[in-house]
């Protein structure tokens, strides 16, 4: 079992805006594996909190070489993810584990995105993730190697996140575009029939 | 986004929308007003219950009716 916890280096917005795009994180380019999310239930419970269990499918895009040698005959692998949103406590809490291929690994993950106690206008990430590879005798070091992307992966985190902060940002914008264009062009025409 | 069952990609964006834009405007700004997405959740999700069995994949736990639960 390899134990991994992230410092947290802030997401440089409200907990609002993180949280809003945490909800929305795929596709995004930093995770071109990811290929399906797909929500199996969802409810606000007794103290308000919305409860999403979801289904995120993926897809490793191995060379067929590679995929006979592991014997794969699926590329699509699965993973399980329980959320809980508080709007009143600010914490919106990830949980995941996968649910393909648990006979040989198990990557459980749970982040907490909570506002920065010192600075509203700031995030605070917090990552952990548990590893577990079985059954054969190199195990300790392909966790630790794991345990290595992970941590190479939380900086790809963030830019996932801005990029999905950017495309909200520019589909405001657009959409205000839009108004503006269609008052003007009902004018236009009005003009020209003459 | 696409879903997990091809057929369920259309249900799943229309869903999405309605739920990102009720998420965003009412539940985060702390409105408990009803959640205006109940029929086309039950929809999509009707799909992909019967993609999840058709591809055999192994979910945990899940209980596919929701809150309420009565079915005859």
């Amino acid at each position: 079992m390899y134990y991994f916890l992230s410092p947290g280096t802030p997401h440089s917005h409200p907990w609002e805006t993180v949280t809003k795009a945490a909800m929305q994180k795929y596709p995004n380019p930093m995770n071109p594996g990811v290929v399906g999310v797909d929500v199996l239930n969802r409810h606000v419970d007794t103290q308000g909190r919305l409860c999403s269990n979801r289904l995120l499918s993926t897809e490793w895009g191995l060379p067929s070489l590679a995929k006979t040698l592991i014997g794969i005959t699926r590329t699509n692998t699965y993973i399980q993810e329980n959320s809980v949103v508080d709007p009143k406590e600010k914490t919106f809490e990830l949980q995941s584990s996968n649910i393909s291929c648990t006979n040989i690994v198990s990557v459980d993950e749970k982040l907490t995105y909570r506002p920065h106690p010192q600075d509203p206008q700031k995030t605070i990430l917090t990552q952990e993730a548990l590893i577990s590879v079985k059954g054969i005798s190199l195990s300790s070091y392909l966790e630790g190697l794991m345990a290595k992307t992970i941590s190479a992966n939380a900086g790809k985190g963030r830019e996932a996140m801005e990029w999905v902060i950017r495309r909200l940002n520019t589909e405001i914008e657009e959409l205000a575009a839009t108004a503006q264009a269609t008052i003007r062009i009902p004018m236009a025409a009005a003009v020209t029939e003459k | 986004m696409n879903s997990v069952g091809e057929g369920c990609t259309d249900l799943k964006r229309e869903y999405d929308q309605c739920f990102n834009r009720w998420f965003a405007e009412k539940f985060l700004k702390g409105d408990r007003s009803g959640d205006p997405c109940t029929e086309m959740f039950k929809k999509y999700q009707h799909c992909v219950q019967k993609a999840i069995k058709e591809k055999d994949i192994p979910i945990d736990g899940v209980e596919f009716m929701g809150p309420n639960k009565d079915k005859p």
